[in-house]
C-alpha cells in the first residue's frame, strides 16, 4: 500500500510542472476545454423571450452533444439496449477509426462538440429556419425547418438528416430522420443505422444553460428508445465562432504510420 | 483507512495528469506518454492551420547533427483565443519545446510546453475532451 501511495505522489510530482503554467491562471475560463469561447459570468438573468412569445435561444454555445453516450447512461445500461450485432460492432471498433478524425461530419449530436457553435433563428421572430453553425470538425451547419413542413417520404440519407422543429411551451422540439450511418454517434463509437430517429428537446433552463434531452430511437440498433441529456453553456457576448477547416492540414495517422492514411477506413 | 488513503492518492494523482488532449482527437492514440522529449532549436516553418497548428523545429546536437521535428499544437481558434498569432514565434526564433514523441515516428511530436528565446513561457492550451 505504501508503494502505491509513493507511486501516486511521484505521479503528482511529475505532473506538477504541467499544472504550474504561469499563463493558465491568468487567462479567462473557457468552454470546451480551453478551446472555446470565454465562459459567460454566472449572472442571474431571466431567460430571454422574443416578442412572438418563444424563447430566444440564439447565441454562442459550447458543448451539448459531445459526451460519450455510455457515460450518460447507468453503468452497463447501453449493453442492455444494444442488439447483438451492434454490441459486437462497438466492441470491434478502434478509436482511431472514428470518421471524425478524418474530418468527416460528426452528425447531429457531435455538431455541438468541443468547439463553439452558434444558434441562429431566422428570422429572429416567427423563425422559419433555425441554424446551428459549427466552428470545429467539418466547419459546417445544420438546418431545422420551423415553417410547419413535414418530413419528405423516404429521404436519401445524409450526415445531418432532415430536421423539423416546433415549440412546446419554452421547449424547442426537433424531430430528425433521414440520417446516414457513416458517422459515429459519439466518440465511444455507439453504432446506429439509417433507421435512426432523433427527438431533441432544447430548453434554456437559465440564462447561461441550454439543456438538450435527446430521445434516440433506432430499431436497427437498440432494443428500445432511450433518452440522454446533454448540457450546453453560453459564451460571453463578445464571443464569435472562428474559422476552422479540418481538412486543411489533417495529419491524423502520421505519428503512427510512416505513410499517412489518405482516406478514412470506412 | 490506509486502503482508502491509497485510493484517494491514486485518484488525486490521476486527476493531476494535465496532459494535452486536443479536441480534434485523443492525443494518446498518436503520441506516447512514455516518450517525453525536450527539444532546443530554431523554428524553420510555422503551419498556422487546422485541425491543428504545426511548428517545425531544427535541433542540433553536440556533434552538429541536425534533427528536424514536427511539433503539433492546438487549433488556430484555440491559440488565437489564448493570445497567439502566426507571428508569435516566427521562423528563425530560438525555442525550447517539451512534449511527447509520436508512437511510431518520434520526431512528429506533441507540445506540452513552449518557451521563447528569453525563457518566457507561452500558453499551451490544455484541452479537455
Amino acid at each position: 500500500m505504501k508503494r502505491i501511495f509513493v507511486a501516486a505522489i511521484t505521479v503528482i510530482g511529475l505532473t506538477a510542472p504541467f499544472l504550474a503554467r504561469p499563463h493558465a491562471q491568468d487567462l479567462p475560463r473557457r468552454l470546451g476545454g480551453e478551446n472555446g469561447p470565454r465562459k459567460a459570468a454566472d449572472v442571474v438573468k431571466p431567460v430571454p423571450k422574443l416578442a412572438d412569445g418563444t424563447v430566444d435561444l440564439s447565441g454562442i454555445w459550447t458543448g451539448g452533444g459531445d459526451a460519450p453516450i455510455p457515460r450518460l447512461l447507468k453503468k452497463g445500461e447501453l449493453d442492455t439496449l444494444l442488439l447483438p450485432w451492434a454490441k459486437q460492432k462497438m466492441a470491434s471498433l478502434k478509436e482511431s477509426d472514428d470518421p471524425y478524425f478524418y474530418c468527416m461530419p460528426g452528425g447531429p449530436l457531435r455538431i455541438t462538440g468541443g468547439f463553439a457553435w452558434r444558434l441562429v433563428q431566422a428570422p429572429t421572430e416567427h423563425a422559419t429556419h433555425i441554424f446551428m453553425l459549427q466552428e470545429g470538425n467539418a466547419h459546417s451547419f445544420r438546418q431545422i425547418f420551423m415553417d410547419g413542413r413535414k418530413h419528405p417520404e423516404d429521404p436519401s440519407p445524409t450526415w445531418y438528416g432532415h430536421s423539423i422543429g416546433h415549440w412546446e411551451g419554452p421547449t424547442l422540439v426537433v424531430d430528425t430522420i433521414g440520417l446516414n450511418d457513416k458517422f459515429w454517434l459519439d466518440s465511444a463509437g455507439t453504432p446506429h443505422t439509417e433507421k435512426l430517429h432523433l427527438i431533441e428537446r432544447y430548453t434554456r433552463t437559465d440564462y447561461n444553460t441550454l439543456r438538450r434531452v435527446v430521445t434516440i430511437d433506432d430499431p436497427g440498433t437498440f432494443t428500445k428508445p432511450f433518452d440522454v441529456t446533454f448540457t450546453a453553456k453560453l459564451g460571453t457576448p463578445d464571443s464569435e465562432i472562428l474559422e476552422y477547416f479540418c481538412i486543411e492540414n489533417n495529419q491524423w495517422g502520421e505519428r503512427t504510420n510512416k505513410d499517412p492514411l489518405a482516406t478514412p477506413p470506412h | 483507512m490506509r486502503m482508502k488513503l491509497g485510493v484517494l492518492a491514486i485518484g488525486l494523482a490521476l486527476s493531476c495528469l494535465a496532459v494535452p488532449v486536443f479536441a480534434h482527437h485523443s492525443w494518446t492514440a498518436e503520441y506516447d506518454s512514455k516518450k517525453p522529449v525536450t527539444v532546443k532549436g530554431v523554428v524553420t516553418k510555422v503551419e498556422w492551420t487546422n485541425p491543428h497548428t504545426h511548428f517545425y523545429i531544427d535541433s542540433k546536437d553536440a556533434s552538429g547533427k541536425v534533427t528536424s521535428w514536427n511539433f503539433e499544437m492546438a487549433s488556430t481558434p484555440a491559440l488565437e483565443r489564448g493570445g497567439w498569432s502566426r507571428k508569435t514565434l516566427p521562423v528563425g526564433t530560438q525555442v525550447t519545446v517539451e512534449g511527447f514523441g509520436g508512437r511510431t515516428v518520434n520526431e512528429r511530436a506533441i507540445v506540452t510546453s513552449f518557451k521563447g528565446p528569453d525563457g518566457k513561457e507561452f500558453f499551451v492550451p490544455k484541452l479537455g475532451n
